[in-house]
């Protein structure tokens, strides 16, 4: 941050707002054109029920499930980088850290869309919350499925209010150089946020308080979606193991979804003054830190179901390798154990190219993950005779699709509307304008 | 050109350093009651203004952790209690291991919202009727405001001394009892 000026920073974050260029007019087009793809298929699977997809008995959790675990997962990675890294006092979360939260925001959106398709009727989704009525019925607040309700709203509500507090100031910046009814809409957003003293005594005390209730958050959403499955008797989800090994892949897919996003903004933004290689190296090592940790738990999972002496235990690891589902676990190995090896290399993990590819690959490979956890247990359960082979339907795929075209619409929007890198702190961490600086020159 | 209003003087600061020794001056002037607009929170400016001590938005943070605790396990143990099912070997039908995750989500969700509400209260947002004086767009940028409210006639020619000599670039306010 050597050399910049409060001024500067200013002039710098707010150039991209508002000026759409044919490019991103056709990139956020090409967003729309797969939610409208995604809500078509979503139509057709609304008017002629859940047979559209590819469930059959046994499988009845798919494509949908494993897509939000997967949205959860990503939405990881931007509170741990504002929450716990803010914690932490670590500076190069500073740069980062809004773009990772909107993507948050966004990726638990499109997660939260899964439940209710996934359950074929989704004008009854508001069932799972605990509401006084007529029947005095209850939910089983012993389920799974009712804790990751709980868990997931709670995350929702928790980072969306982390992120708008941490905007208002940057909205108030926004709105002191827009004029009209722009102006105007930006005052209502910010509260008529002025900056004062008193303003920004009690903004700090609570944006730390709203930081560690976002930490332990961080650690428990993916913690409780594990048990999902932890909790049931399927062979080949019923481990202790879940908790950390999932928590330690959404951290691992988050940071990659940061980069594959962040990198061609930092590009096109020319905005290397605040987000460059220095910040994404950081990412990366963290990557590389939790890949192993993953890695690490594929080997157990697979060595204590050899090791129980359980047939079945074994019987569905042996399946997931070596059976009808190779490809989706070769996939799974060689995106997350194997290609992210390659920023051990320093000239890989600091090149743009190098750090976009590779979180490609991981972006694929920790969905795979989630299906090959969902898909080979429960078709190959334990009575042999009802052993199935899922596929999933084009429905599924559109869904899908369309869940990636809904993630990016809000993100496309959010970079032309709202400030992407966090002004107020980055002044934090500029030298101030000082009298003693100008008299030294 | 800044703003003001009766009984009140406004300065602009192009530096922080300037700006500190402004607020220390007056403070020692026996002027107290000044609001600072500043773009980024400064911890210089808080330790000044308010000598270290904590903002309360504290007190709604436990307050709305504890609420959320208790009636996060009341929920889940009621609504059993209202629907008891005869679940074999034992198990008990308020069960604390099972609701401590609604228990601990609950915490955390009132927690929060309770510290909206306080940082809503306490900084007094939406804060569309400030004084006219903060609201120059130079103070979410790269300059300082200070404001000096609640001054005799008197006393204007004194503060707008210090000011003056602290490098404030930027003066207005009861300019005519002195014209």
């Amino acid at each position: 941050m050597k050399g910049l000026t409060y001024g500067a920073v200013t002039r710098d974050i707010l150039r991209p707002l508002f000026k759409p260029s044919a490019a991103y007019l056709g990139l956020l087009g090409l967003c729309i054109a797969l939610l409208a793809w995604g809500g078509y298929c979503w139509f057709v699977q609304l008017e002629n029920g859940l047979g559209v997809a590819g469930y059959q008995p046994p499988v009845f959790w798919g494509v949908y499930i494993t897509t939000f675990v997967f949205w959860v997962g990503i939405g990881h990675a931007g509170t741990l980088i504002s929450a716990i890294l803010f914690l932490f006092r670590s500076r190069w979360r500073t740069g980062i850290y809004r773009a990772a939260e909107a993507m948050t925001i966004f990726a638990v959106m499109s997660a939260a869309l899964f439940p209710a398709i996934h359950v074929g009727r989704a004008w009854n989704a508001y069932w799972l919350f605990p509401y006084p009525n007529q029947r005095q019925l209850w939910q089983n607040f012993k389920s799974p499925l009712m804790w990751d309700v709980f868990a997931v709203s709670t995350y929702f509500t928790v980072s969306t209010i982390f992120f708008f507090i941490g905007l208002i100031p940057d909205l108030a910046a926004v709105r002191d150089r827009t004029t009209g009814v722009v102006r105007k809409v930006y005052d209502i957003l910010s509260l008529g946020w002025r900056g004062t003293d008193r303003q920004w005594r009690h903004y700090m005390a609570a944006y730390g308080f709203f930081a560690a209730f976002a930490t332990p958050l961080v650690l428990s959403v993916h913690s409780v979606v594990s048990w999902d499955f932890a909790m049931a008797q399927t062979a080949g989800w019923h481990s202790t193991l879940f908790p950390p090994y999932f928590v330690a892949g959404a951290i691992f897919s988050g940071c990659a979804m940061v980069i594959t996003l962040l990198v061609p903004m930092t590009k096109i933004f020319q905005w290397e003054d605040y987000i460059n290689l220095w910040h994404f190296e950081h990412l990366a090592k963290m990557c590389l830190l939790t890949g192993a940790i993953l890695t690490y738990a594929y080997g157990v999972e697979h060595y204590i179901a050899y090791y129980s002496d359980n047939v079945y235990e074994w019987g569905i690891f042996e399946y997931r390798a070596l059976g009808d589902y190779d490809w989706v676990f070769v996939t799974m190995v060689l995106c997350n154990c194997i290609i992210p090896l390659l920023w051990w290399v320093p000239s890989i993990r600091r090149s743009y190219w190098g750090l976009f590819i590779v979180s490609i690959f991981i972006n694929i490979g920790m969905w795979f993950e989630r299906y090959n956890i969902i898909a080979s247990s429960l078709a190959h359960q334990f009575d042999p005779a009802s052993w199935v082979y899922y596929t999933p339907t084009w429905v599924e795929w559109g869904i899908m699709l369309g869940s990636f075209g809904w993630f990016g619409m809000w993100f496309v929007m959010f970079v032309k509307i709202m400030p992407s890198v966090a002004i107020a702190e980055i002044k934090e961490l500029v030298r101030p304008p000082l009298k003693l600086d100008e008299a030294a020159k | 050109m800044i703003a003001s209003t009766p009984g009140s003087i406004t300065s602009a600061y192009a530096h922080l350093d300037c700006l500190v020794e402004g607020i220390d001056r007056l403070q020692r002037a026996g002027f107290s009651n000044l609001v600072v607009t500043s773009p980024t929170p400064r911890h210089e400016i808080e330790e000044l203004l308010y000598k270290g001590r904590p903002s309360p938005v504290r007190w709604f943070t436990l307050t709305g952790a504890l609420f959320g605790g208790t009636s996060g396990f009341t929920v889940a143990s009621l609504t059993h209690a209202n629907w008891p099912m005869i679940i074999p070997a034992g198990k008990p039908l308020v069960s604390i291991p099972a609701f401590i995750v609604i228990t601990f989500e609950a915490t955390v969700l009132m927690g929060c919202l309770f510290t909206l509400i306080g940082l809503i209260t306490m900084c007094r947002l939406p804060s569309f009727d400030l004084q006219v004086e903060v609201t120059d767009p130079r103070f979410s940028d790269d300059h300082f405001g200070l404001v000096i409210n609640g001054l005799a006639d008197t006393d204007a020619a004194k503060v707008r001394q210090i000011l003056r000599d602290t490098g404030a670039i930027d003066m207005a306010g009861m300019e005519l009892a002195h014209a």
